[in-house]
């Protein structure tokens, strides 16, 4: 089977095998090009044009065929004479004519090649045009792909920007063979010897036209069609590898996170920040729920890379119901939970309560990172009361679950010329009586020894209760003209920013040195 | 390359003759040209003629008419114009002159 054109040539319409077609078309434009110097061009041309038109009819009639064959071609150009044939008749034209028509070789110009694509022909294309090997070309493009995917980029524009060697002369000038009758014949021949080998290009040549009509979209949809079977396959194998090791490994991280959670669940993980917040009486149901909703994902995930390595494509549909089911159930319950320990956030109290200071004329604050000892902690400890504020352990505040800021302190100048500190407490709770019972179980520590103020970093609970956002904010009123010298370390509790802006000079002893002014509390110069 | 030279040199004057020659019988037609040309063995190709037969033409040695053909599309039919015959029988002469002078160089080469 062959695909046939219908051309109108000489004001005859033939039916024409389509490598036929290609070989005339070559021919007649390498006669345009013989004649295209004089006037009479266009006569001289279609003069030979009605005559091979004629030939062509006598062909079809006298050996009863219904389509022109490449061989009929060739007898016809025979007949007709090649341009060769025509320059002996003019040898005066012939001096003119330049060398390089007839040199094998002549300028390239650049085509993608999809007879040699690895994606679409891109780089080989190019390695034609830049007469570069391959492999290098593809070498460079992965590593730029890889690198930063610059490359990727590239070789989407140049995809679209390049258009496809389609037909046989443009092929031929994607190699650099001369688009003329010899380089034709040549190129055919050589195709013809390929032909021979290797079937499968067959049909690669009836559809040039079609390849040639198509949109980027639809060749990118079909070179990734190729690409997932060919190359593709192995990354995606590559990948599914990967995920099968990482997946593995999280889901082996979370089953012993869940033990971890659930076996220490006496010994005060529900102390510990994000579990905090989960009452205990439904604790290790909410946390098995969460598991559940975590842990199938990953597994299917892990399932289905093996599938996609191991290229098993057997998948017990029993199995993938029940897991979606139990992945279902989890999603319930966690929800469930998640609105009912969000609506002990409902409702918000606060009280205040002010500590009047004695007064200085300077004070200075500090943070206070002694860990906190209850009455309890120091008979248990043995620890002296007079001991109380001597640093025994230091608190360590940059664990990995860490509370949210719950501790703020604010400087303001004193109305009334008194010093003083207002403590806010505050919580939330499911309703307004247990958000203010939640306040009132807040223990804050502060410490003024003479005129240094010592906070606490931390809020401490008297009892132990869930976690429901309880704060503490504080504000320090002194008057005006105080001076004040605050650790850098405090500098993270204030929610006043006046101080950031104090130049290093200011701060040489570790201290920012401000002081109260009307306006509030400003910078003061070390001098 | 020299042989090849003043062969094709040769050639192409006696067939612009050859070609006047012919359609001096009367009205005729490109292909039967060709025939009558390659029946003489004087032209290989086809293609060669058609620009010898426009530049003719151009130089108003030559008209043509279109003729219906009953197979096909209308076909140029050539015949002389009185330029042409004027030219025709200056080459006839032309030939007298050049086969004599060939003649003559035969024989006394010869002799």
């Amino acid at each position: 089977m062959k695909k046939t054109l219908n051309i109108n040539i000489g004001n005859s319409i033939i039916h024409i095998e389509e490598d036929a077609f290609e070989l005339l078309t070559s021919y007649l434009i390498e006669v345009k090009q013989h004649f295209g110097k004089s006037a009479d061009d266009f006569e001289i041309v279609s003069d030979i044009e009605n005559r091979i038109a004629e030939m062509f009819t006598e062909i079809l009639q006298t050996q009863q065929k219904q389509v022109i064959e490449v061989a009929d071609v060739q007898v016809v150009i025979a007949t007709m004479g090649s341009v060769r044939d025509f320059e002996e008749q003019s040898e005066e034209e012939a001096d003119e004519r330049p060398e390089n028509i007839h040199s094998p070789f002549t300028e390239r110009r650049i085509y993608r090649d999809t007879d040699e694509a690895m994606v679409a022909g891109v780089c080989s294309g190019l390695s034609h045009y830049l007469q570069l090997d391959v492999s290098v070309l593809r070498i460079i493009a992965l590593f730029t792909v890889l690198l930063g995917g610059s490359g990727l980029i590239a070789y989407l524009i140049l995809w679209i920007s390049i258009p496809v060697a389609a037909t046989r002369s443009e092929k031929m000038a994607m190699k650099g063979e001369a688009v003329n009758l010899q380089g034709f014949k040549r190129n055919f021949e050589k195709e013809l010897s390929n032909l021979k080998g290797n079937f499968r290009n067959a049909n690669d040549h009836l559809q040039p036209f079609m390849k040639h009509s198509k949109s980027f979209i639809a060749e990118f949809i079909e070179v990734l069609g190729r690409f997932m079977q060919g190359t593709g396959k192995t990354i995606f194998k590559i990948i599914a590898i990967l995920i099968i090791i990482i997946g593995s490994l999280i889901l082996l991280g979370t089953i012993i996170l869940l033990a971890a959670v659930i076996g220490f669940w006496d010994t005060g993980a529900t102390q510990v920040f994000p579990f905090s917040m989960i009452d205990g009486s439904y604790f290790t149901t909410f946390i098995l729920a969460l598991f559940i909703v975590i842990a199938i994902p990953l597994l299917s995930l892990i399932l289905f890379s093996i599938r996609v390595a191991f290229n098993s494509y057997k998948s017990n549909k029993m199995v993938a119901y029940g897991l979606l089911l139990i992945w279902l159930c989890g999603l319930a319950v966690s929800i469930f939970y998640v609105a009912k320990t969000s609506n002990q956030f409902k409702e918000e109290a606060e009280f205040t309560q002010t500590i009047p200071l004695k007064s200085y004329p300077l004070y200075t604050l500090s943070i206070d990172r002694s860990k906190f000892f209850s009455k309890e902690d120091s008979l248990h400890y043995r620890l002296n009361t007079a001991d109380y504020n001597g640093k025994i352990i230091q608190n360590d505040l940059d664990g990995p679950f860490t509370l949210p800021r719950n501790v703020s302190i604010r400087i303001e100048k004193s109305e009334n010329s008194v010093p003083s500190l207002v403590e806010s407490y505050g919580s939330q709770g499911v309703t307004f009586e247990v958000a203010l019972d939640h306040a009132k179980n807040i223990q804050y520590d502060f410490l003024q020894q003479d005129s240094v103020l010592r906070f606490s970093p931390e809020l401490h609970l008297k009892r132990n209760l869930n976690w429901r956002a309880q704060r503490i904010e504080l504000v320090l009123k002194v008057p005006v003209g105080t001076r004040l010298r605050i650790d850098r370390d405090l500098q993270r509790y204030l929610q006043d920013n006046s101080l950031w802006d104090c130049d290093d000079e200011n701060n040489k002893d570790g201290l920012y040195h401000g002081v109260m002014t009307t306006d509030g509390l400003t910078c003061q110069s070390a001098n | 390359m020299i042989a090849e030279n003043t062969q094709t040199q040769m050639r192409k004057g006696i067939l612009e003759y050859c070609v006047l020659l012919i359609i001096s019988r009367g009205e005729i037609y490109a292909s039967d040209i060709i025939a009558e040309l390659k029946s003489a063995k004087l032209l290989v190709v086809e293609g060669t003629l058609y620009p010898l037969l426009t530049r003719l033409k151009n130089n108003g040695l030559l008209s043509y008419n279109w003729v219906e053909s009953t197979s096909g599309p209308p076909r140029k039919y050539y015949t002389l114009t009185p330029e042409g015959t004027a030219m025709l029988s200056q080459l006839d002469g032309t030939w007298q002159e050049l086969s004599f002078a060939i003649a003559k160089s035969k024989n006394q080469t010869a002799l």
